[in-house]
């Protein structure tokens, strides 16, 4: 290995690689809590997350405008199912039927719900 | 006063006792480049033994393919020296592939199971020498001592199988195909059915479904490292792949010029998308050696893989010369690295291989507590 790759190895080991899940669970009837591997916390409404699908049917994949109106999902709507998507975001199985929604770990992490542990 | 110091130094190694502790607390000094901690608390040292003044002992690294191994072996053996009474001093450099990319009870199981990491080999664009590099990339770690497979994920233009000619496939007793040898590599590529110069023409789902199968149905069985071909771009087939089976990580490849670049770029930003960490770049035809001296002729201009590199944070892993014996290897169907290996090329790729093994080795202690998968069933 060339003194240059070492280099820039160290480089990016303290830039560090892009957090995934460390462990998720039901925190109450409509919380989901994450807790990633650099340790943050997040918590999510799961009412909010379904209003906020960005999937091709709930958000124009041209124009990014949101098609969903988000007053259209009721407060009643939970998940069946919560799973993971490659190393990189998670589904969710409504129970309206909806479960197209890929959520990226890098979208769930802009969402302002995440605290410093 | 020289005869007083002799007289010190017998008493002294006549008293002091060489102690498994005082060999953990010299090794200690040792770190890891790659990982930043000693070798004593990343639990390298094993099967240590002292009997009388004697130490023997194994460093267990995390991959047989670690570029540092034998500077490590150096530096251990120098350190114990200096323990005073010391006698025979046996270090055995030894590995354990670190990784699993898969729980039991997924769908992948059957067939990666025991499949340890994944790394894909892509580019932005074709013929920049992306097989060949996954071929001597996967051929240099086979020759550190790893158990390696080579998947030929580009359905439309095979052309692992004409690089490492290997035999027949066959139908193991589960149904699953167990990937052929070539040398001490498994293969598996379309081209070992549908016969070398016939086209594969299929549509875009028909290459998911051929994809998948290579990911579910194939009897990998117990790798080190399973090595991807990409087929080049960023389409349907690279979303399958990457969405099927956890990749651990992604070398891409390129050219030094400045429109191969514009795809490189592309590939990174698709790997960064699916959150697949990029291990870092490989530019080939960096190059031409002519046979008649030793100049290095840059015909494509040069320095480009090593910016595009710095511009994402990735790692530069290398530069292939563009030398006949490259070519006429493939075609051959024996690797470079095994039909040629003190060429420049060969060794440039040895050295890709070696930072690649320790990148994959950094990943495993950034995602050591990361789910790889995950499921959970909400409760009313």
């Amino acid at each position: 290995m060339t003194s240059t790759s070492t280099q820039q190895m160290t480089a990016r080991v303290q830039s560090g690689p892009a957090p995934r899940v460390k462990s998720i669970s039901q925190l109450d009837e409509r919380t989901l809590g994450i807790t990633w591997t650099d340790n943050l916390i997040s918590s999510f409404d799961v009412v909010d997350l379904r209003r906020k699908c960005p999937c091709a049917t709930c958000i124009d994949e041209w124009t990014h405008e949101q098609l969903l109106k988000p007053e259209s999902v009721p407060e009643t709507v939970r998940p069946l199912k919560v799973e993971s998507v490659g190393q990189y975001a998670l589904t969710i199985q409504f129970n309206d039927g909806h479960r197209t929604g890929i959520y990226t770990f890098s979208m769930l992490r802009r969402l302002p719900n995440t605290q410093k542990n | 006063m020289s005869l007083l110091k002799t007289v010190q130094e017998k008493l002294s190694s006549h008293f002091s006792r060489v102690t498994e502790e005082s060999v953990r607390t010299t090794l200690s000094a040792i770190m890891d480049p790659d990982l930043g901690k000693d070798i004593v608390s990343l639990g390298f040292v094993r099967n240590l033994k002292v009997s009388g003044s004697d130490v023997t002992l194994d460093i267990n690294l995390t991959t047989p393919a670690c570029p540092v191994k034998d500077k490590m072996k150096t530096e251990a053996e120098e350190l114990l020296r200096k323990i005073p009474g010391i006698g025979n001093i046996t270090v055995n450099m030894t590995a354990t592939t670190r990784g699993k990319v898969t729980q039991a009870g997924s769908p992948i199981a059957a067939s990666l199971g025991g499949v340890k990491n994944i790394i894909a080999v892509a580019s932005g664009k074709g013929g920049v020498g992306k097989s060949t590099t996954a071929v001597n990339l996967a051929y240099s770690l086979a020759a550190s001592g790893s158990s390696v497979g080579l998947l030929d994920a580009d359905v439309y233009g095979p052309s692992i199988p004409h690089m490492t000619k290997p035999n027949k496939p066959e139908q193991s007793n589960s149904n699953l195909i167990n990937p052929p040898l070539a040398g001490s590599v498994r293969i598996m590529s379309i081209g070992l059915f549908a016969g070398g110069d016939k086209a594969t023409i299929l549509r875009g789902p028909m290459v998911s479904g051929v994809i998948k199968q290579f990911l579910t149905q194939v009897n990998w069985g117990e790798l080190d490292y399973l090595i991807i071909d990409y087929p080049p771009g960023t389409g349907d087939i690279q979303l399958t792949l990457s969405q099927t089976a956890p990749i651990t990580g992604a070398v891409v490849v390129t050219t030094p010029q400045d429109v191969a670049l514009i795809d490189v770029r592309k590939a990174i930003a698709m790997f960064d998308t699916m959150k697949v960490p990029v291990l870092g770049v490989v530019e080939t035809m960096s190059y031409f050696l002519c046979d008649g001296c030793t100049k290095k002729h840059y015909i494509f201009r040069d320095g480009g893989g090593r910016r595009v590199a710095s511009e994402f944070g990735v790692s530069f892993l290398g530069e292939i010369p563009m030398e006949p014996n490259v070519a006429n290897a493939c075609d051959q169907g024996r690797p470079l690295v095994e039909s040629d290996p003190q060429s420049i090329a060969a060794r440039a790729y040895r050295d890709i291989a070696g930072a690649v093994a320790a990148q994959v080795s950094m990943i495993h202690e950034a995602y050591k507590d990361a789910l790889n998968h995950f499921s959970i069933e909400w409760r009313a």
